[in-house]
């Protein structure tokens, strides 16, 4: 009887360990695109941390990246968005997220997101992600049409020429259940 | 006479009623039908527990509750993909896929497991949403620091000027160098000078202002240039001093022409060095203004 309540144990820990799952953020690219009368800019940032928690089949994401960490390939550039955007007293982005941890193994995904950007938070509706899982590895792709509106940020100017509201923002991820 | 319109009433009735029952018959066909029993950990029914399927595809939402035996069920959905989702007070949320075809019924019972304990020592990451804690940035990056914003805004504040005053600067640069056509030459006049010197003393003293708004800019910590920005810098260490020398040129020569010489010796490089001066003032301005 003993043993077979130890058996019993062994079979079921793996099933709860899974169940109460974690997700770390492996890498991530997020990708913000600016269009102004004159050019085009993007800025690149690789500095996002991320870590899902998944209880009773849904999990929570948060993926967080210093405002400060976008690279547009122009440090004077940077530093009027990090200006405008209030980087300095609001230094991070955060993205918040809760799926079901069966969504996983979909190909694409709609997801709700809640993103905190200078001051402001702002929520997207059913974002449509491309997903891919290779070697454990879960690749998510999409692009979240930001706005400067959105957060009340007022479109920064060049050569007296505002640059466009939209800013919308490929994200690149790879996830790894831990 | 009034029989005769209630035949043609009851006609009309007959022929109609079809096309009434038609459109609600093909809508049952075409929708489905997901139910099913909610359960406790002990396997008792779950009276009033929310239950909630949202169509993937369309991102609509159709809610219900379960009755006393704890049963639910939701008629007339969509076929396709949807995400179900219980909660009951007392319980932790359920969710889960279901996959509806049309014309049929799906059960999807769920048993509902009990919320998660509260331990006092349990780490924050363990069972509730992930904290910026939780993703261990150094404290220094996640901290508002108002300072920084401030010198960030004068920063930005003093280069708008500068930018500004630097096209305003542009106009009275062209129009110098447009007038130099008629001031340096063997028969030009006075007055051509005269405007030409005008002109040069007010791009003088906007460049100067232009100038005292990039000079007084406070610097950020810890930032390094990269990208035009260096050009541009590299741009004002020719036009800077040509700014300076081309005034003190131009004073030489004009000097010459008004004693009837030809100008000569260093004077006569007024005009090559303010042409230089003009062109790294440009390529300043474009380096800012076109990405290369």
């Amino acid at each position: 009887m003993k043993n077979n309540i130890l058996i019993a144990l062994a079979l079921l820990l793996p099933a709860l360990a899974r169940a109460d799952g974690q997700w770390v953020l492996e890498q991530c690219t997020l990708t913000y695109h600016v269009s102004h009368p004159l050019h085009q800019t993007e800025g690149v940032s690789h500095a996002a941390r991320g870590k899902g928690t998944c209880h009773a089949g849904q999990c929570d994401f948060l993926i967080a990246v210093p405002v400060k960490s976008f690279d547009s390939g122009d440090s004077n550039r940077d530093l009027h968005m990090l200006q405008v955007t209030r980087g300095a007293e609001f230094p991070m982005v955060t993205v918040r997220t809760r799926l079901p941890e069966w969504s996983a193994t979909s190909a694409t995904l709609n997801v709700d997101l809640e993103i905190q950007f200078a001051g402001q938070t702002a929520e997207y509706k059913q974002v449509p992600f491309k997903l891919e899982t290779h070697g454990g590895e879960t690749h998510i792709a999409g692009t979240i049409a930001a706005t400067l509106s959105d957060f009340k940020i007022d479109p920064p100017s060049l050569l007296t020429m505002h640059v466009k509201n939209e800013i919308p923002v490929r994200v690149e991820m790879t996830w790894r259940p831990q | 006479m009034k029989a005769r319109g209630v035949q043609l009433i009851l006609c009309l009735g007959i022929l109609l009623l079809p096309l009434l029952f038609t459109k609600p018959l093909r809508a049952q066909a075409a929708d489905a039908t997901l139910s099913g029993t909610v359960t406790s950990p002990s396997g008792a029914a779950v009276p009033n527990a929310k239950v909630s399927a949202r169509n993937l595809a369309t991102g609509q939402s159709t809610d219900t509750q379960t009755n006393a035996s704890g049963v639910y069920n939701l008629t007339s959905l969509p076929s396709g993909d949807y995400e179900v989702s219980i909660s009951a007070d007392g319980f932790a949320t359920k969710v889960s896929p279901a996959t509806l075809t049309a014309g049929t019924t799906l059960t999807l019972n769920a048993g509902l497991a009990a919320p998660p304990a509260q331990l006092p020592n349990a780490p924050s990451s363990s069972r509730t949403e992930p904290s910026l804690q939780d993703l261990g940035f150094p404290a220094a990056e996640t901290q508002s620091d108002a300072a920084k914003q401030a010198l960030l805004d004068k920063r930005t504040h003093m280069l708008k000027m500068h930018q500004r005053m630097g096209l305003i600067t542009t106009l009275p640069m062209i129009a110098t160098v447009v007038a130099s056509m008629g001031a340096g030459g063997r028969d030009t006049s006075s007055a051509s000078r005269d405007l030409h010197v005008a002109l040069g003393g007010l791009t003088g003293d906007l460049y100067a202002i232009t100038a005292y708004y990039a000079i007084r800019a406070p610097r950020v910590p810890g930032t390094e240039s990269h990208g035009p920005i260096r050009f541009h810098k590299a741009m004002a260490w020719i036009h800077g001093p040509g700014m300076i020398l081309t005034p003190i040129l131009g004073a030489m020569a004009f000097d010459q022409k008004s004693n009837g010489q030809k100008v000569h010796g260093i004077a006569s490089a007024h005009g090559p060095v303010a042409i230089v001066t003009a062109g790294a003032f440009g390529a300043a301005l474009l380096s800012m203004s076109v990405k290369f």
